[in-house]
């Protein structure tokens, strides 16, 4: 990644983080505030709901009170309690009071419990309300919740009992109430966004459809059955949140207020739901415009980021591109300097250090340039020296048989002529082979089998494996078959696979094995010639392959460097490993196609058999 | 003996001989001609085709009232229980009770004008007898036979909906009786603004409107043959609830309403005139064939025994009704007396044990259909849920809907919902072997293999009743008598004890139409066309 993106994503995520955390720290604290004001709404509806709640029932006492003190109601009383006194006369009386009263429940309760009238349920007439001559004063006790019998089945109501006195001892119940419904819900002020519900808890599981409010469906009264078997389990306040939908903006925070009777039962649980619409359309207004503002923080400090990268950046780009130039080879290379920051001083150091790299390169190429012709011209001398020093005794000779007879000068003359022109032979020889190997000619491509043409090198030295009075070399061939032709110069090949082996069998004076082996790899095709001689120490490797350079007494230190050559000029590779005292592994890889070559396929390998050319560089 | 108490004796006397004639003139009132009865009903709709009515529905009731005033019978019971002629002036019978023969009356005509004849008379009742009968013409009269006997043919005739009709060409009925129909009060004048004198007796009467209804009019028959009514007209208006009937008769709106039980005490309170029938109507518990299983019959012996009639009748209904332990009453058996049904919440409670937990439990309550509409029945539902429940049978009242009563107004007690139904029956036949039997008929009672009782000795009547009760199938509960309030201007109501009302012997003691106001045609009792006053208790 480069420093530019780098720079560029600390930029942009310095800035994402700073927005998310002003837009964290907002909605946080939006949020809190949201729920404290929520908190107090639904305390303040709570205590509506008290209110309302004590409220009704003083109303619903009221009346009650008035009913017991009304005039048939007295008449009611005497007439009971006399024997055998015909209740069938008030049965209706109920319904009429709570009609009058404005009141949903009325029952008229006899001394003995038995219930006289009841406009709720008339059918219960007759039937005994023992919880009724429980309490022997009621007229102190307020209104209480209650779970009223039904026709159709059970409710909750908010009744009083209040009696009638006016026989001694056979007090007149009357018990008033209202039902606990819609209609009381109705009556309860909400604020926006809040709702009040009730659940009139009459079955010992949960029921949906006792769940009275203003606007519930099924589906939406069967989720609040975990929060009501809480309570049920437990009757204490107890916070939900029901998500309606996937929607966070549909969810409803739900605060359960337990209703009991007189004995403590849960009879009741008073919902106050409020929306969490308002608060989560804040806080998504929040994150949109803490998003519309990191956007723009965002395009702003991409702008900034790119202008500061490019100030910052632009230089060191320049010094890594003068880096690599550098690398490639042109020392002269210079970058330009901008300012005088630290990128200017590095550049003005890489600059610095570009001019003396230059310099002492320039230096080291003439220093090895005259430790090359000093090598060369120490080879060429020693080269030269053989032949001169025989001619140089072979003349002197030659004089000194100028006071022989001329019989005997002839002789003398004959031999020295003879041995002039054997070692002119041999100075020509050697100017020869420095002319060769600086007339290395370009190679034809053709296709070759190279296992065909490690063979044909090995043949040619299969006198010398065996050679009477010297130790035996073992030639060992790993050839892979069938091995993919290459694109390659038979002649040059052949010469080079020569020098290898020759090079190998001068390394084994006192005998040893000659291992060759090929083998296809990934395009290429690799050949190693490993020998089991004394072996070369790192630096021999090291200068192994450069020209002239020779750890044998008679060499010319051409062989190996006109190998590289070879390879070279087949855009291949070679490489050499030694362990010292095990012996000298050369490994060569070349590639099985040349680029642009299409030759059609020739013998390459017969046809190098007798090329002069191999034959003398295979015996140098 | 002093002046003073010779004049203060004097003065007594001449005080005691005014109070004389004017009692003995009071109670030599005579009957007045015209005037128009207003009658209010609680019935949203009537139809006066007798081929319509069905037996033991409440609506046979007042359907039966209406076409008494239309049409006749053959022969009439009067209400000290002696059979009288009508339009049949002679009858016979042989030995075995199998062929009656009637003689039919002369020179009675329909609305129309035409004679009646036995061919009328065998097209108008032959639809209408029980299966097995066949009446015939014979002579100047009809023969009515049948391979079983018939011993209480004339009961059979004398009740229910066995009238004398004719078809006309629409296909609706015309009467010989002593009221023609007319159209309705609003609508009963033609473009000449005459009434339309037809008699059409077609009433497929609607539900009134909002304001109390449409009200239909009878016209008094001046061509019929046992004399002209004492009133002109009768106006009957459907549909009005029961409260509003006894507020128009007590602010003198109506003349003639109909009373709920609960409203008997407030119209008596009220001083208004109350008149109660016989108990006619009969609230029982029926059990669908799907409780006839061997547990069912244990549920239905816990659900009987849990039963408390008394309470009911006494306190629920304020003694406006009497405790049933029978199916018949017992003004038409003789023999309901014999049965009774006493509550034992303990025993209930021991052969609700021996059932299946879930039998009639909180999971499966035992659905009580209410299939009959009002108030009333609803309370006795629940009444029978709360008794029910003493006895840990959890029964769940369902009472009709109004689009279902509206639906099936004609059968209150054949309603196919499985379960437990609470229905009505009115009693229309004076015959107790007919009654039963079409009790038994239309509610499925007993094995329909078991031969019909054919004698009306009340023996075998009462082995077949109490038969019927052991098996548990009907439960009874109530009977309620016909409550009818009366203004102060009604004269001579003297209904039969069943319930029919006799309206051509009401006369209407209304008020001399008043000088000042000659043109008030809408005073509602004006007499019109005052004939010759008639003898007291005698028509001309």
């Amino acid at each position: 990644m480069s420093f530019r993106t780098k720079l560029l994503l600390v930029v942009l995520l310095t800035i994402f983080a700073s927005v998310s955390v002003v837009a964290y720290a907002v909605t946080h604290y939006t949020q809190a505030a949201f729920e404290a004001m929520d908190t107090e709404h639904t305390e303040a509806l709570v205590a509506q709901f008290k209110k309302e709640f004590d409220q009704r029932g003083e109303e619903i006492a009221h009346q009650a009170k008035n009913i017991a003190e009304a005039n048939f109601t007295e008449h009611m009383a005497i007439d009971l309690s006399r024997p055998n006194a015909d209740q069938s006369l008030y049965v209706r009386d109920a319904v009429g009071s709570a009609q009058e009263h404005g009141l949903d429940y009325v029952e008229f309760v006899n001394y003995d419990g038995v219930l006289i009238s009841s406009a709720q349920f008339p059918a219960r007439v007759g039937y005994k309300n023992d919880w009724v001559t429980s309490v022997k004063d009621w007229n102190d006790i307020p209104a209480f919740l209650r779970k009223e019998e039904l026709p159709d089945g059970v409710s909750l109501s908010l009744s009083v009992v209040r009696t009638n006195n006016t026989v001694a001892g056979k007090s007149l119940y009357i018990i008033g109430g209202h039902r606990l419904d819609k209609n009381f819900l109705a009556s309860l002020v909400l604020p926006t966004g809040m709702r009040a519900l009730i659940y009139t808890n009459l079955e010992p599981t949960f029921v949906p459809t006792s769940l009275m409010a203003e606007k519930i469906d099924a589906e939406q009264a069967e989720r609040f059955a975990p929060l009501v078997e809480q309570l049920q389990k437990q009757p204490q306040p107890v916070v939900r949140r029901i998500d309606w939908t996937r929607d966070p903006a549909d969810a409803e925070t739900f605060h359960a207020i337990p209703l009991t009777g007189r004995n403590h039962e849960l009879l009741g649980i008073f919902f106050v739901g409020s929306s969490r619409k308002e608060l989560v359309m804040l806080t998504r207004q929040i994150l949109k415009i803490a998003a519309a503002v990191a956007a723009a923080a965002l395009l702003i400090g991409l702008l900034v980021s790119f202008w500061v990268s490019a100030r910052i950046t632009k230089p060191v780009e320049e010094l890594a591109e003068g880096a690599r130039e550098v690398a490639s080879g042109r020392w002269e290379t210079r970058i330009d300097v901008h300012g005088r920051d630290e990128i200017g001083q590095l550049a003005e150091a890489f600059n610095h250090m570009t001019q003396t790299l230059a310099a002492q390169k320039e230096r080291l190429v003439q220093t090895e340039r005259v430790a090359a012709w000093r090598e060369l011209a120490r080879r060429l001398a020693h080269e030269l020296r053989n032949p001169l020093f025989p001619m140089q005794i072979t003349i002197e000779n030659l004089q000194k048989a100028r006071q022989l007879d001329a019989k005997q000068f002839l002789e003398v003359f004959h031999e020295s002529t003879a041995t002039l022109k054997a070692e002119l032979a041999n100075l020509n020889n050697i100017v020869g082979r420095f002319s060769d190997f600086s007339k290395m000619p370009a190679p034809q491509f053709v296709h070759v089998n190279v296992n065909e043409a490690l063979r044909n090198a090995v043949r040619l030295f299969e006198p010398q494996f065996n050679e009477v009075g010297k130790p035996t070399i073992t030639p060992e061939l790993f050839l892979t078959e069938p091995l993919p032709d290459i694109d390659a110069d038979p002649d040059l090949l052949h010469r080079a696979f020569q020098n290898l082996v020759l090079n190998a069998l001068d390394a084994m004076p006192a005998g040893g094995t000659l291992t060759l082996r090929t083998l296809e790899q990934d395009g290429y095709v690799r050949i190693e010639v490993a020998d089991t001689g004394k072996g070369l120490t790192p630096e021999e490797c090291s200068r192994l392959f450069t020209p002239y350079y020779t750890t044998k007494l008679q060499g010319t230190g051409l062989g190996l460097a006109i190998v590289q050559s070879v390879v070279s000029d087949h855009h291949g590779t070679i490489s050499v490993t030694s362990d010292e005292g095990r012996g000298t592994a050369f490994r060569i890889d070349l590639p099985e196609r040349q680029a642009g070559q299409s030759n059609p396929r020739r013998e390459a390998a017969a046809e190098s058999k007798s090329t002069p050319s191999t034959l003398a560089a295979a015996s140098d | 003996m002093s002046p003073w108490h010779v004049a203060t004796k004097r003065l007594a006397l001449t005080v005691l001989f005014s109070a004389a004639i004017a009692g003995a003139r009071n109670c030599a009132e005579r009957q007045r001609y015209g005037g128009t009865l207003r009658v209010e009903l609680h019935a949203a709709t009537v139809a006066l085709d007798p081929r319509e009515w069905q037996v033991g529905s409440a609506e046979f009731a007042i359907n039966e009232k209406l076409g008494a005033l239309v049409f006749e019978r053959l022969v009439a019971l009067d209400n000290y229980g002696r059979f009288q002629p009508q339009l049949a002036t002679e009858w016979s019978h042989d030995a075995a009770f199998k062929r009656w023969q009637f003689t039919l009356r002369a020179n009675v005509r329909f609305s129309d004008g035409t004679a009646l004849n036995n061919a009328d008379v065998v097209a108008a009742l032959q639809p209408l007898l029980l299966s097995g009968q066949q009446v015939v013409a014979s002579g100047n009269g009809v023969a009515i036979q049948s391979t079983a006997a018939m011993p209480d043919l004339l009961e059979e005739l004398a009740s229910g909906r066995l009238f004398v009709y004719r078809l006309q060409p629409r296909g609706t009925p015309m009467g010989t009786g002593p009221f023609l129909v007319s159209e309705t009060a609003t609508d009963n004048r033609g473009p000449s603004g005459r009434e339309t004198a037809s008699g059409d007796s077609n009433l497929a009467v609607s539900t009134p409107g909002a304001k109390g209804g449409t009200p239909w009019r009878f016209r008094a028959n001046e061509e019929t043959w046992s004399g002209r009514p004492f009133l002109d007209a009768i106006q009957v208006t459907l549909g009005v609830p029961p409260l509003r009937q006894l507020v128009d008769l007590q602010l003198g709106k109506a003349d003639v309403v109909e009373l709920s039980p609960e409203l008997v005490r407030r119209a008596m309170q009220d001083n208004q005139r109350v008149w109660s029938s016989a108990p006619v109507t009969f609230y029982g518990l029926r059990f669908d064939d799907a409780q006839s299983a061997g547990a069912a019959a244990k549920l239905r012996e816990a659900m009987s025994l849990s039963l408390d009639r008394q309470t009911m009748a006494n306190v629920l209904l304020q003694k406006q009704a009497e405790p049933a332990s029978a199916l018949l009453p017992q003004w038409l058996s003789g023999y309901a007396f014999l049965f009774t049904m006493e509550p034992n919440i303990d025993r209930a409670k021991q052969i609700r044990a021996t059932l299946p937990a879930n039998m009639a439990a909180s999971t499966e309550p035992l659905r009580l259909h209410v299939d009959v509409p009002g108030d009333l029945a609803k309370l006795l539902g629940e009444r029978v849920a709360v008794n029910a429940r003493q006895a840990a049978i959890l029964v769940q009242v369902v009472n009709r809907t109004l689009s279902h009563a509206a639906s099936s107004a004609t059968s209150t007690w054949s309603d196919s919902a499985s379960g437990l139904h609470l229905f009505s029956w009115h009693y229309s036949s004076l015959s107790p072997r007919v009654e039963l039997e079409s009790m038994v008929s239309a509610l499925n009672l007993g094995d329909s293999s078991e031969a019909v009782v054919s004698s009306t000795d009340p023996e075998l009547l009462y082995a077949r009743e109490k038969k019927l009760l052991e098996d548990r199938h009907v439960l009874p509960l109530v009977a309620l008598p016909e409550y009818i309030g009366l203004s102060q201007n009604v004269r001579d109501w003297m209904p039969a004890r069943w319930g029919e009302w006799h309206l051509d012997d009401v006369w209407l003691d209304v008020p001399e139409p008043s000088p000042a106001l000659p043109g008030n045609s809408n005073t509602p009792a004006t007499p019109v066309a005052q004939p010759p006053v008639a003898s007291p208790g005698v028509k001309p």
